[in-house]
């Protein structure tokens, strides 16, 4: 027996020196460009917003941090240089405004008991609450007041001309934004100025179509919106951005990124309609368990010829005009629904599911026109400028269907598709490392470089208590 | 047969109670030591293994027993990281009892007790294919009773009969995080069994050369009744319930032909070559099946599509004098591992393998073995895995010494 110990460490020490090991050093490389001073332009997914708020670690996670992590790995002189500044919040609890302007934490998942007395997994609000103190004015720690990432949650391209739009109406531009009577645009021209960036990213246009879909198309959503009553340039959150304001602005806005000499790269926007937060409730979701339920509904709406069999039926709801119907297939229910009407109250049944909640096959064609007309128009400014074009509905429109990334299959379906957050419209730290992933993809083909990929597991995706 | 003999077995040879496998080449420290050749010619009784004809050979009765201790790692790489998996020592027995009846005499009769195949890989937990495997072991114990007779000088047969049995380990984690953040984990243990048949047959053409020939017919080792237990956050538990699985894990069938001469005008040097053609495509996926399933619990199916190889071996004995002999030998293997099928389970490629040992004759009746195998991995590059979208550089290698000993009675 010892002869074999001896034997296997003599063996163990021999094999020790020739362990294996796989090393491969492609050098990463800027290509074209110059990755030394990164700007990063947009709004919601630009900022980091998730879970229906921003938070400091919602932030960390954000994708623009994701790409300067990545172009960090650049050496040479066109790798990043500077520190990547953004406006990071004080805690980790999330701050927010909700729809009646109570301020709230962000959300977290729990189990909730339903009136009915089933329990499910659901956001809920942060236990711990919201701190006063992230409402607190930003000071950048960096040279001159520099801010690398000025995406602003809520900020459309309609609102880019809007004058006092940090004093009054977004407290995320308020936390940072140098004047408080200038404008979003005057706050670009601003940091381009004082950034002298050699790269951007622009993320813009997603939530000039998101405030009429998240409202259930309330809004005016046939693309000629008036402006707000008493106001001169300012649209209604719940409307879609006019095309020919949305073009202007969009337009400017490339301008002012390009007007230093940076280079950089648009990103156009996703379907609405794919998000988890207008497909985690089927519309085709009242389900009756008896015959005689289903014809006392028929009868219920004889007037209306609606027929309800067993088994699951299109909801009754309300139009955007208030008008009583049955639903048709196709048509969407926000998540924002609430569960317990539903449930105990008769919505959807006996009583029709109030008109903020649905999307009628007339809004979601609003919806789906607005994104196209956006994003042909994104295209063009792409081909104009000579700038990449981050295809951002191709790869989302992937992402909801399936992504494989290192053995996880993601998809858009809520909680259980692993990348995006508890609000269902923003991914989560694995979803934006694979949208990351994507963007950086584009910047290498068009600018010939070799920025290295992430791997979107390393980051948290959704967790479950 | 005995079940704790066989689980004494198994405990013994510990760590080779191991679906990909590797073919062993450990089943005799000779047949080790001289590239994994023995078909054509009987050294001892692991011909029992090597070529059950070869039994009715042998001039009287022998208890041969064996052990070798099998360090292997693997490393894996990317543009991102590189990692290597941790060394995994993987120590086989090998015994054999058998030999000519009476002495000389045309019926031969013994058993082996063998390790055929196994795989071990164990990557740090939070690898980045932690979500396809973060250990796998797959061991088999075959055990083969084996009767053999010799028609006259020239030609000889032999046919063993197979009990298999092995151990399945697989662990992995679970694409779902606590709220700290931390993978969920599944752990799929189960003993699997089988059986089969070993037949050869070897032809003495004259004192200088022999050939040889042998089947071993495909083992599925089956698996039913594993546990399966999952270690997800609390209100995950009612989708994630612990339960048991079945699955089924083919050890291939192999088809060896062998010559063995003896080129020089003496009886000092023996050289060998073999040529070994496996039926590794009945390894098409791996697929466990549980026995309960939820939204979150779906029978697991990876695609393998292993192809048939043709592996060629070389190898020389050497007698230097009465008392010591010196063997070496050397293999190439290709691999059964086809692009876009290179699971992080068993990331192989085509192999080399370079052997040498010794056989010291000390004491009229004794005889001891000792060999060195050193078995190294072409650099597999740009591998994909395509199934799970997980692709990379995988280079693995294994360095075995062995020693074995054996009586004549």
């Amino acid at each position: 027996m010892k002869k074999i110990y001896i034997a296997s460490a003599i063996s163990a020490l021999i094999f020790a020196s020739c362990k294996p090991s796989v090393n491969i050093t492609t050098p990463p490389s800027a290509g074209n460009t110059d990755l030394r001073n990164y700007l990063a332009i947009g709004a919601n997914m630009t900022a980091g917003y998730a879970d229906s708020s921003l938070y400091v670690s919602s932030q960390f996670a954000s994708i623009p941090k994701r790409l300067y992590d990545r172009f960090t790995l650049v050496t040479g002189v066109t790798g990043a240089k500077t520190s990547f500044i953004q406006p990071y919040l004080k805690t980790d609890n999330g701050f927010n405004y909700a729809s009646d302007l109570t301020r709230v934490p962000k959300k977290v998942l729990s189990w909730v008991r339903h009136c009915n007395g089933d329990s499910s997994l659901s956001p809920i609000y942060y236990p711990g609450g919201y701190n006063l103190s992230d409402a607190d004015y930003f000071t950048s720690p960096g040279a001159n007041g520099q801010v690398n990432n000025i995406g602003v949650p809520g900020m459309r391209v309609a609102d880019l001309p809007v004058a006092g739009y940090s004093s009054t109406l977004n407290m995320y531009a308020k936390r940072f934004f140098v004047g408080s009577s200038t404008t979003p645009m005057d706050e670009l021209s601003y940091r381009v100025r004082n950034l002298e960036p050699t790269f951007f990213t622009l993320w813009l246009g997603f939530e000039d179509v998101l405030g009429f879909a998240l409202a259930g198309g309330q809004g005016d959503g046939s693309m000629n919106a008036a402006v707000a009553t008493g106001t001169t340039n300012y649209y209604n959150t719940n409307d879609i951005t006019p095309a020919t304001v949305f073009k202007t602005q969009y337009e400017a806005a490339v301008q002012v990124a390009i007007s230093r000499g940076s280079q950089g790269i648009l990103i156009n926007l996703p379907d609405i309609e794919r998000l988890p937060f207008f497909t985690a409730l089927p519309i085709k979701g009242l389900y009756i368990p008896r015959q005689t339920l289903a014809d006392s509904l028929t009868a219920m709406y004889a007037g209306y010829r609606y027929t309800f069999s067993l088994g699951y039926n299109n909801y009754i709801v309300k139009t955007h005009t208030g008008v009583l119907r049955q639903a048709v297939d196709g048509e969407l229910l926000l998540m924002s629904c609430p569960i317990d009407s539903i449930l105990c109250a008769g919505w959807g049944s006996t009583r029709p599911i109030p008109q903020e909640y649905v999307i009628t096959t007339e809004e979601l064609q609003n919806i789906r026109s607005a994104t196209v007309i956006y994003n042909n128009f994104i295209r063009d400014m792409a081909l104009r400028y000579n700038l990449p074009l981050s295809d951002m509905n191709t790869f989302m429109r992937t992402m909801s269907s399936s992504v494989v990334f290192n053995g996880i299959t993601y998809n858009a379906q809520y909680l259980s598709g692993g990348s995006f957050s508890l609000d269902g419209v923003h991914p989560n730290p694995r979803g934006n490392a694979l949208i990351a992933n994507n963007i950086i993809g584009t910047i290498n083909n068009f600018y010939k470089s070799s920025i290295p990929l992430m791997d979107a597991n390393n980051y948290a995706g959704v967790l479950f208590p | 047969m005995n079940k704790s003999i066989l689980a004494a077995l198994c405990l013994f040879s510990a760590a080779t109670c191991q679906a990909g496998v590797h073919k062993l080449y450990v089943q005799g420290i000779r047949q080790l030591a001289m590239g994994g050749t023995g078909t054509a010619w009987q050294w001892d009784a692991s011909t029992i293994y090597s070529n059950p004809a070869g039994l009715a050979r042998l001039k009287n009765l022998q208890a041969y027993g064996s052990v070798s201790h099998i360090y292997q790692a693997d490393a894996y790489g990317n543009s991102l990281t590189s990692e290597s998996s941790q060394a995994q020592v993987l120590r086989p027995i090998n015994v054999y009892f058998g030999g000519t009846v009476k002495k000389d005499g045309n019926l031969g009769l013994g058993i082996g007790v063998y390790s055929p195949y196994s795989q071990a890989i164990q990557w740090d937990d939070n690898w980045t294919g932690r979500y396809l495997v973060q250990s796998y072991q797959m061991s088999t114990l075959f055990i083969q009773p084996t009767v053999a007779y010799k028609f006259c000088d020239e030609v000889s047969v032999g046919a063993g009969f197979v009990i298999a049995t092995g151990v399945f380990d697989y662990r992995y984690a679970l694409p779902v995080q606590n709220a700290t953040g931390q993978d969920a984990k599944a752990q799929l243990h189960s003993n699997a069994s089988g059986v089969g048949f070993n037949l050869g047959v070897q032809v003495k053409v004259s004192d200088r050369v022999q050939l040889g020939a042998t089947y071993r017919s495909q083992v599925n080792m089956e698996m039913g009744g594993g546990s399966a237990n999952f270690t997800v956050p609390n209100t995950l538990k009612p989708l994630y319930p612990n339960t048991r699985f079945d699955g089924l894990m083919p050890m291939p069938q192999v088809f060896s032909l062998g010559v063995g001469f003896k080129p020089l005008n003496n009886e000092k040097l023996t050289m060998q070559f073999d040529l070994n053609y496996t039926g590794w495509n009945s390894y098409d996926s791996l697929r466990l099946n549980f026995a309960q399933h939820t939204t979150s619990i779906e029978d697991l199916h990876s695609p393998r599509k292993y192809r048939n190889t043709l592996s060629t071996h070389l190898g020389a004995n050497y007698k230097v004098g009465k008392v010591l002999s010196l063997m070496a030998g050397a293999a190439y293997e290709p691999t059964p591992v086809t692009d876009g099928y290179v699971a992080p389970d068993m990331p192989d490629a085509d192999r080399v393998m370079f052997s040498c040992g010794a056989s010291v004759h000390p004491l009229h009746r004794f005889t001891i073995l000792a060999a060195l195998q050193y078995n190294t991995s072409m650099k597999r590059r740009a591998a994909t895995y395509n199934f799970a979208n997980f692709n990379g550089t995988y280079l693995s290698q294994t360095f075995t010494p062995g020693i074995g000993l054996y009586y004549n009675f």
